[in-house]
């Protein structure tokens, strides 16, 4: 029964064909910090899960965005849990991203073939980044609000567009609902649409040349 | 970069597969480690670190300290320090613009600019050095993010020398390192690696040693923990709190007042009752919030929000506030049953309340809004342990086991004469009277020497004489 249907997905997804390119393809000799990468893309994808159950009981305005969260941490069953976990989460994935990072860089892996890998790479850290200090506004608390009024400021001293660049950030010249709406759509839309293309391709560059070794003296 | 050199790398590579494993099942046990690691890791931190409180944004509070994610702080140190240079220092865009474009453009083009194909770490000294180098700055800037860039004149040596360092360990030394690491192989062709790694270990020694002078030297901040209630019952008891210290005088404890009494300049002014439904069911929280936020001008309620006054109420508060009104006084709102504790625990036979415990919540709901600066209250200060003993124009209003001190007099309704008779204390509180339980409380509490914490109170403790059973 199972090995029918097996047979018959087989037949029309060509799984053993993945296994073997995905799976089953050689590397060179591992080592613990080449787990990095793959702790990266975990915790994505546990930001994603829990930020997904945020956004059940959180609201963006702010009239209500305090009190939603409030409400998660105090009456939700496990609320408190989920956002827990994407609060820590959120100061790791930085960190772990980062050190993935520092180690590609200390082994040198993104010189031939892997220098797109290493540009994606970068587009991913700032868009890690960009996670970081959109969500931070979205509880509409004191420290939230105060924070980006002071980051949007700084984006704000950019020559000629600045001016510009704080207009289109806060949608006015000052912190308001729209800045939250916006922050919120950036954080769950847009940051997450342009990492999860960059990650594609990541990962698609990293099957097609393979995981670099670690380099030894004769490098 | 030439064909054949990046056949060679190929060929490299494929012997490196040959004596290699297996993404599945070698590479991805690792990494199947790691990650349930992190995700353990997080369920730990979100059970038993959680997440901190902070109160509601308040536009109005423009007096709140900046604070960005802990990861973007060193940014913040390096624009505060950057901003210390003299002249340069003053451009405010080279540094929020031009160096974190270098820092990305850097990153961006590192495998274009660092384009020689050796990996081997000591064939790459500069690059390692330079990374090396920067994290450090990042790490040590993120550290000292909290102390202050530049310190008041009248500051100690020790906290001017810790102003002063930073600018040395953030930017003047990374910055010479980097310039050495950079310039150095290309005066002295045959510089080994391993001077350049010393270059970097001393650079970075430096740095961290100054470090940990600054963080030394750095004044001791005290933290401005403020109170936060979350759940309802806190945000009631909240409520209350500062509805006690604001309200009460005008309102009444109770919001039934109806004619101001004894507050000076509203004497006699007519109010609507605030309990009452007329009110209650006729103004929504948001404008409840207002009222109390810009005030009743045309009534005589001043206001009380923060944009108007440096020490009014913040928006969190004045929405407590609301919420106290709604539970105790709105009949279509229920209070929740943890909300009616008592607001002190009952005393049992022989028991000695302390100020912790007893004392302080019933001055603050019943004295502390008259008794506290810029009231006229004899400069009666109920705020702390040591002014409610000490202060007073009638020092000592409270002597240590005396049943006849002053306070103890005027709260069960003996007014306090001069020698001329003249009344110098009156009745207290003014316009009601304590409930026999509290009035009970601070005899005991008198009469037992003023005990502060639950701890001194416990020590007081008599136990009461058992009735002796004849014997037989
Ligand atoms: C959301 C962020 C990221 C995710 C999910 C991610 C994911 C991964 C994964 C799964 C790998 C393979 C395993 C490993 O080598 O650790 C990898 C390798 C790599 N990553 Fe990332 N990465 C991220 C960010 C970055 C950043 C910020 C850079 C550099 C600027 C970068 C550059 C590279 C390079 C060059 C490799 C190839 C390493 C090699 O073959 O040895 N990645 N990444």
């Amino acid at each position: 029964m199972w090995k029918n249907i097996f047979d018959w997905l087989n037949e029309r997804l060509g799984l053993n064909d993945l296994q073997k390119s995905l799976l089953e393809r050689p590397e060179p000799k591992g080592n613990w910090w080449n787990t990095l990468g793959s702790a990266s893309l975990f915790l994505f994808i546990l930001q994603g899960l829990t930020g997904i159950f945020l956004t059940v009981y959180y609201t963006p305005s702010p009239d209500h965005a305090y009190d939603s969260v409030n409400y998660i941490m105090n009456d939700v069953a496990f609320g408190w849990l989920i956002r827990g976990i994407h609060h820590w989460g959120a100061t790791l994935m930085v960190i772990v991203v980062f050190v993935h990072m520092l180690r590609v860089f200390v082994t040198a892996s993104y010189k031939y073939p892997r220098e797109l890998t290493w540009l994606i790479g970068v587009g991913l850290l700032i868009a890690t980044l960009g996670m970081g200090f959109t969500g931070y506004l979205l509880p509409w608390n004191q420290r939230a609000f105060w924070a980006t009024t002071v980051g949007t400021q700084i984006a704000g001293t950019v020559p000629f567009v600045g001016e510009f660049i704080l207009k289109a950030l806060r949608g006015g010249p000052d912190l308001s609902a729209l800045t939250l709406q916006r922050f919120f759509a950036g954080h769950i839309w847009m940051l997450p649409a342009v990492l999860v293309g960059l990650i594609g391709v990541h990962l698609f560059l990293i099957i097609r040349h393979g995981e670099s070794h670690w380099p030894k003296k004769e490098d | 970069m030439n064909e054949e050199t990046k056949k060679q790398i190929n060929a490299r590579y494929e012997r490196e597969l040959n004596k290699g494993e297996f993404f599945w099942p070698d590479s991805i046990f690792k990494d199947a480690v790691v990650s349930l690691g992190i995700f353990i890791l997080l369920i730990l931190l979100a059970t038993f670190v959680g997440v901190a409180g902070e109160p509601k944004a308040d536009p109005s509070d423009t007096s709140y300290l900046p604070r960005p994610e802990w990861y973007f702080l060193f940014l913040f140190k390096f624009l505060a320090l950057y901003g210390q240079i003299p002249v340069v220092g003053k451009i405010e865009w080279l540094a929020t613009v031009l160096v974190p474009s270098i820092a990305i453009g850097l990153l961006l083009f590192i495998p274009f600019v660092d384009k020689k194909q050796d990996r081997f770490y000591a064939k790459r000294a500069l690059p390692l050095g330079i990374m090396f180098t920067m994290v450090v700055d990042i790490v040590i800037l993120t550290l000292i993010s909290d102390v202050p860039t530049v310190a008041a004149d009248d500051a100690t040596l020790f906290v001017k020398l810790s102003a002063s360092l930073q600018p040395y360990a953030g930017l003047v030394i990374p910055g010479v390192v980097m310039a050495l690491l950079f310039f150095l192989p290309r005066v002295y062709k045959d510089i080994s690696w391993k001077s350049m790694t010393w270059l970097t270990g001393i650079g970075s020694f430096l740095m961290i040693g100054l470090t940990i002078a600054i963080l030394t030297f750095a004044p001791k901040l005290e933290s401005t923990e403020t109170e936060l209630a979350s759940t309802l019952a806190e945000q009631i008891f909240a409520g209350q709190d500062l509805y006690s210290l604001h309200c009460v005088e005008c309102h009444g404890d109770d919001g039934k007042v109806t004619v101001i009494e004894g507050v000076e300049g509203l004497e006699g002014k007519a109010i609507s009752p605030i309990n009452s439904r007329d009110v209650l069911y006729t103004v929504n929280d948001a404008s409840m919030a207002e009222i109390i936020a810009y005030g009743r001008p045309d009534s005589g309620m001043n206001p009380f929000g923060r944009m108007y006054n440096p020490e009014g109420l913040s928006k969190g508060e004045i929405d407590y506030i609301v919420t106290f009104m709604r539970y105790m006084w709105d009949d279509r709102f229920e209070i929740p049953a943890e909300a009616l504790k008592p607001l002190f625990p009952p005393l049992f036979e022989g028991e000695v309340p302390s100020y912790d415990v007893h004392i302080a919540p019933i001055v603050k709901r019943y004295c502390v809004s008259c008794h506290r600066e810029g009231k006229e209250s004899n400069n009666y200060w109920m705020d702390s342990y040591d002014n409610i003993i000490n202060m007073g124009d009638n020092a000592p209003n409270i002597v240590a086991g005396d049943p006849n001190s002053y306070l103890l007099q005027v709260i069960q309704g003996h007014e306090i004469k001069d020698a001329k008779g003249e009344v110098i204390i009156g009745v207290m509180p003014p316009k009601s009277t304590l409930k026999p339980n509290v009035i009970d409380v601070f005899i005991r509490w008198i009469m037992a020497g003023m005990p502060r914490t639950a701890m001194d109170a416990a020590a007081l403790y008599v136990q009461p004489t058992p009735a002796v059973t004849p014997t037989p």
